[in-house]
């Protein structure tokens, strides 16, 4: 090697360090000059699309650890001889003799969503289409309010109320005349003694909650809804009534969908309120009147003791596990049937 | 005078918008199978009196109104008189293109399903022939199935007069159905108003005298709330007897 090339070849390794610091500093000190920058043009800001890149994951992570870890806890009852998948079709929960099927609150929990559902889609998509549609400017304004707060109640108020007022009705009131009444009293629905703790005290509490939901989301839904689509029905010759049936709610239907997605969603997650008023007996409901007992309620109730016996924990985990899969399931399905809407609507 | 089957005249009409005078005394009347364009510089009421030909305004709150507008020799506003039978009878395209987010066939069976027809075959006849007079038929029969906001601004803008025309009204109002559009569907829309007047009287709202002109038989000219000139299109752009309609027309207010 001549004295040259070995010149040159020092000539060049210092100035690649003199140009890697001068990189490295680039790398440092430029995202801040940029972010400072950021509002003059042509400059991206780059410190900034990092910094928000961590909170955009962050919620994705969180569910895929959370996913990850309701498995990892639920791995020894689903392996388990005495367990494995099928807990699930299995109505026996009695963990004193190693028995943990979970069907009974599945079965619960699936129950009392349905009813509450059943009851607070209609009487909140109509309570909407009032507000929206035919309800006076200077009312909407309040009751829209009223009803945002009704949001707010913490569920144990509403579970009080219910176990003072709604399980007694129901006990005292409801009951009896229905099973008493020669129109009413052969329904199998309506059958069985009750002491007012039932599936339809907790599916009538549930409804309750998911209604302020269901009413303000629907009429922001209802609201994004131009007027003159209103003004082409109307110019028709349709009434007000059938513009808000057939055009109104047609229109908005991707956002009436979502409003009901997240009422399913808060339906089966509800704990509180549910656990004060379901009577919490493990036992299928076969009836509007009997007990019930859904999955949120015997996680919380049963924890406790279960935590020092493996099997027992794992199994509640798994309770956890399917209530999890369950939301995921409905809220796929329903973002599926928005999609579907929002592309025959011709608004994607 | 009332000779004609579907006249339509206005006597006297003022409205307000709260304590807002809009329209101040306006009298005129529209004939069969003519174009009347109600020509004026923005907000002097021209939309206004539109909508009070099929009484749309009545759902704004605070609109007030004195005078009478009547059709087939009842005025419109009287009580008992059943707004939904005049909207069946006069039909209104607006401004904007505004097709319902269904299909293009749900589009135009809309009004008819809601007036009683329930034959399938009746309701496509009615789809064909609806699109034909809109001359949309060519460009969308193998699509009708495809929702219509996803056609061209010019497509929708023919697709609601397809709508319009779906329940057969003697009268069409027409609320500047092309200022919203490119001039190649503009020239498109005028062309079918023109050829609609065979068998609808059509009053169209316009701030475009050059299209007042193409297009219609009789003008109105509103200022302000007041109706200036009310005259043959071609007498009121060749010879205005207002000084106002000449600044208008030359170009000097609007």
């Amino acid at each position: 090697m001549s004295k040259e090339e070995i010149q040159a070849i020092d000539h060049s390794e210092s100035e690649s360090e003199v140009s890697f610091i001068h990189r490295l500093k680039n790398r440092i000190v430029d995202p801040f000059d940029d972010f400072l920058n950021a509002d003059r043009s042509g400059k991206t800001d780059k410190a900034g699309k990092v910094f928000l890149l961590v909170p955009a994951f962050a919620s994705t992570l969180i569910i895929i650890l959370i996913l990850a870890f309701l498995l990892f806890e639920s791995t020894p009852i689903l392996t388990s001889p005495v367990g494995g998948p099928g807990i699930i079709v299995n109505p026996t929960w009695d963990p004193n003799r190693n028995l943990y099927g979970i069907a009974i609150f599945v079965v619960g929990s699936l129950l009392c969503t349905t009813i509450a559902i059943g009851i607070a889609v209609p009487v909140g998509i109509g309570g909407a289409i009032f507000l929206s549609e035919f309800c006076p400017m200077r009312l909407r304004q309040p009751i829209k309010m009223i009803t945002e707060m009704m949001a707010a109640i913490p569920s144990i108020v509403y579970g009080l109320w219910a176990y003072i007022v709604l399980v007694p009705y129901i006990k005292n009131v409801l009951a009896p005349s229905l099973q008493n009444n020669p129109l009413t009293g052969w329904i199998p629905l309506f059958q069985g003694d009750t002491n007012g703790l039932s599936l339809l005290a907790g599916g009538v509490i549930l409804a309750i909650m998911l209604l302020p939901t269901v009413v303000t989301i629907t009429t922001d839904a209802l609201q994004t809804v131009p007027t003159s689509l209103r003004e082409a029905s109307l110019a028709l010759g349709a009434t007000q009534s059938e513009t808000a049936r057939k055009i109104v709610i047609s229109a908005a239907l991707p956002g009436v969908g979502a409003a009901i997605v997240l009422a399913l969603g808060r339906a089966v997650g509800e704990t509180m309120a549910v656990l004060m008023v379901t009577g919490n007996s493990l036992q299928i409901p076969y009836t509007l009147f009997d007990p019930t007992y859904v999955m949120t309620s015997i996680i919380t109730n049963q924890l406790g003791y279960a935590f020092v016996f493996p099997l027992w924990r794992s199994a509640l985990f798994a309770v956890g596990l399917v209530l999890m899969i369950m939301s995921v399931c409905f809220t796929l399905t329903a973002k599926l049937f928005i999609r579907w809407g929002m592309k025959t609507r011709g608004y994607i | 005078m009332s000779n004609f089957k579907h006249h339509i005249e206005v006597h006297n009409l003022s409205t307000w918008f709260g304590k807002k005078a809009i329209l101040k005394d306006i009298s005129c009347y529209f004939e069969d199978n003519t174009v009347t364009a109600i020509m004026g510089p923005s907000g002097c009421g021209k939309s206004t009196l539109l909508r009070t030909l099929n009484r749309l305004n009545d759902l704004v709150p605070n609109f007030r109104r004195e005078g009478e507008v009547v059709f087939r020799g009842e005025n419109i506003y009287d009580m008992g008189y059943s707004v939904y039978d005049l909207r069946k009878h006069i039909g209104m395209v607006f401004q904007r293109p505004n097709p319902f987010p269904m299909s293009i066939r749900e589009n135009i069976t809309y009004g008819p399903k809601l007036h009683g027809v329930k034959d399938e075959d009746e309701l496509e006849k009615i789809v064909e022939t609806s699109l034909k007079k809109a001359a949309l038929w060519d460009e969308v029969q193998d699509d009708l199935d495809k929702p219509a906001p996803n056609l061209s601004g010019g497509q929708q803008q023919r697709l609601c007069i397809a709508r319009a025309l779906s329940i057969n009204p003697p009268v069409l109002l027409a609320d500047e159905p092309v200022s919203a559009l490119d001039p190649i569907s503009a020239a498109k829309i005028e062309e079918l108003i023109v050829e609609l007047k065979k068998d609808y009287t059509i009053i169209l709202v316009t701030h475009n005298v050059q299209q007042a002109f193409r297009v219609s038989d009789q003008a109105a000219f509103l200022y302000l709330g007041e109706l200036v000139e009310f005259e043959k299109t071609k007498r009121i752009i060749e010879a205005p007897a207002d000084e106002r309609t000449e600044a208008f027309i030359t170009g000097r207010i609007g």
